[in-house]
């Protein structure tokens, strides 16, 4: 039976991935950086609408958010999971309306003057059949998989508008996104970058020698000299883990003590962000559910009974952020809530 | 491997996956779900150690997860204690669903009961092919031990099956609560190649001892190290089953260790270590490492293996992670006023009341806790009901067990499955409390011989026994306190061992080094019991005295003589002085302390010809007469003034033949140790008669010739 085996591999797949997710968040796994997590993700979505039982854009669509929520269930903290989920989602939805030949622009405008006057919101089924629907999904999945490909050289192709040179660029940790930006910029132009090497995990060490590597004056400080440096700071440039939907961000520990030296010493406080990094989640104060506690181990290596906490990610709130650089260009903070509505459908903020 | 990758090549799936198994034999695992001893009783009465919850998830759970996450892809578990349980628990959990990364292998029978039966299996079913990993069913760990293991197949391809066991230890210093003392280890290795030269376990050790022949071959750089942590995982090759079925009296780890170490020479195999200093990994071996193991779980030392992270994927076992590492799973309800502090983790629809205070606690699902109630550090399993103004300090309580009011568990109290305590009691510090009575096997063999007539009464006294006692359990109470008195000294040393705390350690079990034994030795000879000397010397002292008065045979005295050293335990060595000092001190005793010199020696010399049989049956090879003379001499020093008595009874004794002149020459020339003996020695007397001695020695010797 072929297609069972088919079936049993798809699953195989599925749980290979959630083992993988459940062991390795924030780049410890065997899956590193949010870059492939979100391919692989889509990779995955991408064979089940291609090998899962479904007849209609419906089946697929309930298939998917099942398996989307098994995947965030397994790692909270990696929002790219979901957010993908919610793109392949979306593609879904277009893809159907265009089968039925009723144009995705109407769809989308939800006024409030539309939402008062219309009665009923008439509820889609998703349950008509359509022959070619599979094929132009995986087209459209495959569309996203070019874009999530090219996210990283498009926004390292901005970076010539934001450094000039002989600037003084200050970032924290390591971010793949931040580290060709700058490689970028440095083809042309003379900077110096400072590097905060972010402990206790100090990726900040290896994000300093990728960059002398290509020949730019880096100057690694310990966390603790942040505020200190920051007076000769020209631009605080900084990757992040997750875009938050209020513009927030939620970034390696040390970030937010960042963005208040940046905004003591009116430094402009620059995030290079990809845009599957956007998600329709928000900060809430009293949970650690944003975070990610990790083991304590390189924190401390001999004790007893101390109590060791090392939470990984920092909330940086909204206002303390100057602009948004995505593939997709420049943005203001206060815009994100307009780039969500356009990458996913509201049904699907909660999976 | 990408996904795409494997994609384009999806038709002819099943080929490619059989080559590769081929070019690499899929890693395997030997997990050994049983702990062969009785640590956890009256637990493990009820439930095999390996599914006893930690953090509310299996122990064996953690270990296979370990396994799975290191990239074992085949594992075999071996049961014995319970086996079904075990195995339903397996069949149900998602290691054994089909699409499991690791395949697991149920292998149960009763009549394993060491390491060693179930690695005897191993061969005996040739069930390895490869290196493989073997753990016991109560690891808990997330190190990656993928780097041992390629350092492990390195060394192997190298020299060919020289190395045969690779054993994963963690660095941690002495005293972190996370080692267990049981397992302290002091390790000779060999730095460069990390080769293990010296295995020896410390617990209740003072003095250790090196052989130096391992310091003299091999490298020159050696590393002696206390400060690692045994995490009870060892990458084995398939040689290791087979030794283990050559040598059939190998029944731990640690036999084969020993024995590997000891006939290295003959046989050429040898140890590796592989140190690792993050990660996490230990074995809960005892309540004390079940408390810490699970303290440091909640604490997230484990990562990823964490509480909320669900690994074993079961329904509604998820649960939410909050400040202050505070977990909640699903539908747990909060009275008003509770505090959870911090380190608590609280299954789901588990209940708490009013006004409690909860720290360092693991609560099980569908608990029910009243109000006021005091945690701290409690582990409490599923379905336990815990009435109001209740307190539990650091205990364990089981499956379906009742707290009723105001009852209070101190430290180290252990409520087995279904046990009612209380009201209106405190139980005392280490108590164990089980359904199982005691004495319940004992009874079931005593039974069995009982006849018809005896039974009517002894039923009787064993239902009155069997009752609960209101004063150990409470008046509603249900259970026997579980106690070492009632039991065989074993079942003490076991009931102590719950909590880990071995409260007389013995040296001798363990101690392989000489210097120890020795040092024991001596220990007794030099002051044994007190009073067993004095009385030997009383007795002895009598013995002589009647042997006087009623003329008995010397003989049968030293017949008495000899029934009493067995008598009082007292060694030849003694037996001896105590005969000198007792003669010598003779006169004295008899004639009062206020003799002139000549009244002493006067009576004294007739005794040493009567005695003269007694002593030489006692002295004979030359340790013996340096022996006496010291005796003799110690006495002279306390008697002082009649020092000059004392070349009379040399003179006397040497007349007698009772000592050699050998002897005495040899002990004038050494025996000299401090001040006194020497200026003893410059007596005129004793001058004259060792010159004397000389004499006749050379006299003799020219006679001789």
């Amino acid at each position: 039976m072929p297609g069972a085996d088919k079936e049993t591999d798809l699953t195989e797949r599925i749980e290979a991935f959630l083992a993988d997710l459940k062991r390795g968040g924030s780049g410890t796994g065997p899956l590193r950086g949010s870059g492939e997590m979100a391919r692989e993700t889509t990779y995955l979505l991408r064979r089940i609408t291609a090998q899962a039982r479904w007849s209609s854009a419906g089946d697929l669509m309930e298939i998917i958010r099942n398996e989307g929520r098994r995947m965030t269930a397994a790692q909270p903290s990696e929002t790219t999971v979901g957010n993908m989920v919610r793109r392949v989602l979306k593609i879904i939805r277009e893809e159907y309306a265009r089968s039925r030949g009723s144009s995705e622009e109407t769809e989308q405008q939800e006024s409030l003057h539309k939402l008062l006057t219309a009665g009923e919101l008439s509820e889609e089924t998703f349950r008509e059949h359509f022959v070619h629907l599979k094929a132009n999904v995986i087209e459209a999945i495959n569309e996203l998989l070019t874009e999530l490909d090219g996210t990283t050289d498009n926004i390292a192709m901005q970076a010539l508008e934001h450094i000039h040179s002989n600037e003084v660029i200050m970032t924290v940790g390591r971010s793949r996104t931040v580290e060709a930006f700058l490689k970028d910029a440095a083809r042309k132009r003379k900077f110096h970058v400072i590097v905060a090497e972010c402990a206790p995990f100090c990726q900040g060490h290896e994000m300093a020698t990728g960059l002398s590597k290509v020949g730019i004056e880096t100057t690694v400080i310990a966390d603790a000299a942040i505020f200190a440096v920051m007076s000769r700071v020209n631009k605080v440039i900084i990757g992040t883990q997750t875009v938050l939907a209020n513009g927030g961000l939620r970034a390696v520990n040390g970030t937010h003590s960042v963005a208040l030296a940046a905004r003591h010493h009116s430094t402009p406080l620059i995030i290079c962000a990809p845009m599957f990094k956007l998600s329709p989640q928000v900060f809430t104060t009293c949970s650690l559910s944003l975070n990610d506690v990790n083991s304590c181990f390189p924190v401390l290596k001999i004790l007893s009974k101390v109590n060791v906490h090392c939470p990984v990610f920092d909330y940086v709130p909204p206002e303390l952020i100057t602009l948004f650089i995505s593939n997709i260009g420049g943005n203001a903070p206060s815009y994100i809530y307009r780039l969500m509505s356009e990458l996913y459908h509201p049904e699907d903020h909660k999976l | 491997m990408g996904l795409v990758a494997s994609r384009g090549g999806k038709q002819k799936k099943g080929n490619v996956t059989s080559e590769q198994e081929e070019e690499e034999q899929p890693l395997q695992a030997v997990l050994v779900a049983d702990s062969f001893n009785r640590r956890f009783f009256p637990i493990s009465k009820d439930q095999p150690r390996a599914l006893l919850p930690l953090g509310n998830v299996a122990m064996i759970d953690y270990t296979l997860e370990f396994l799975t996450s290191t990239g074992v892809q085949e594992t075999f578990v071996f049961c014995c204690w319970m086996s079904n349980k075990i195995k339903d628990h397996l069949l149900k959990s998602k290691w054994c669903r089909p699409t499991s990364p690791n395949v697991v292998h149920i292998i149960t029978s009763d009549l394993y009961r060491s390491l060693g039966d179930v690695l005897r299996d191993v061969d005996a079913k040739n069930l390895v092919r490869n290196d493989f990993i073997l753990v016991y069913g109560d690891v808990v760990s997330n190190i990656d031990v993928s780097q041992a293991l390629q350092e492990h197949r390195h060394r192997r391809k190298v020299d060919k099956n020289i190395s045969v066991m690779t054993m994963v230890f963690k660095e941690s210093s002495p005293g972190h609560k996370s080692r267990c003392e049981e397992d302290d280890v002091i390790v000779a290795m060999d730095s460069k190649s990390k080769r293990v030269l010296h295995y020896q376990k410390t617990q209740g050790l003072k003095k250790l001892q090196f052989p130096m022949n391992i310091f003299q071959h091999g490298s020159d750089e050696f590393e002696i190290r206390h400060d690692l942590l045994d995490c009870h995982i060892s990458i084995c090759s398939p040689q290791v089953a087979e030794l283990f079925t050559d040598n059939f009296d190998y029944q731990t780890r640690n036999d084969f260790v020993r024995g590997i170490l000891v006939n290295e020479e003959i046989l050429g195999n040898q140890i590796h270590l592989y140190v690792t200093q993050d990660g996490y990994g230990a074995r809960v071996s005892n309540l004390q490492m079940y408390d810490s193991v699970s303290s440091d779980m909640v604490r997230r030392w484990v990562y990823p293996l964490t509480p909320e992270a669900n690994f074993t994927d079961q329904q509604g076992q998820g649960c939410t992670h909050s400040r202050h590492n505070v977990y909640r799973g699903a539908e747990v309800s909060l009275g008003h006023g509770s505090q959870m502090e911090e380190n608590v983790l609280i299954g789901r629809d588990t209940s708490i009341g009013a006004n409690c205070h909860i720290s360092n606690s693991v609560i099980g699902n569908n608990c029910t806790i009243g109000d006021n109630v005091v945690l701290d550090r409690a582990h409490m399993w599923n379905n336990v009901h815990i009435s109001s103004n209740v307190e539990i300090h650091q205990s364990v309580v089981c499956d379906g067990a009742v707290v009723k009011e105001a009852v209070r568990l101190n430290k180290q109290c252990v409520l087995a499955y279904n046990v009612v305590i209380g009201p209106n009691l405190s139980l005392p510090e280490g108590t164990v409390v089980s359904m199982h009575h005691p004495e319940e096997e004992e009874e079931d063999d005593d039974d069995e011989f009982l006849s018809d007539d005896q039974e009517v009464g002894h039923s009787k006294d064993k239902t009155r026994q069997k009752a609960f006692n209101p004063a150990e359990v409470g008046p509603e109470g249900k259970g026997y306190i579980w106690k070492a008195s009632m039991n065989d000294t074993e079942d003490e040393e076991l009931a102590q061992c719950l909590w880990g705390l071995v409260l007389n350690p013995d040296p001798e079990s363990d101690s392989e080094s000489e210097a120890s034994e020795e040092s024991q030795d001596r220990s007794r000879s030099v002051s044994p019991e007190i009073d067993d000397v004095n009385a030997f010397q009383l007795e002895v002292l009598g013995t002589l005295q009647r042997g006087l008065e009623e003329n008995i045979v010397c003989d049968n005295l030293v017949l008495e003589i000899n029934s009493l050293k067995y008598a009082y335990n007292i060694t030849l060595k003694e037996v001896m002085q105590i005969l000198t000092r007792v003669v010598l001190e003779y006169p004295f005793q008899q004639q009062g302390t206020q003799l002139t010199t000549l009244q002493y020696t006067g009576s004294l010399l007739p005794l040493l010809k009567t005695w003269s049989p007694v002593f030489k049956n006692y002295i004979k090879r030359a340790q013996d007469h340096l022996d006496c003379l010291s005796a003799v001499e110690e006495l002279f020093l306390e008697q002082d003034t009649h020092q000059t008595a004392m070349v009379k009874v040399l003179m006397k004794m040497y007349q007698l033949e009772i000592l050699e002149e050998e002897a005495i020459l040899k002990w004038f020339s050494t025996g000299a140790t401090n001040d006194k003996s020497r200026q003893l020695r410059k007596n005129q007397g004793l001058q004259k008669f060792i010159q004397w001695l000389k004499e006749a020695e050379d006299e003799s010797s020219e006679e001789g010739e």
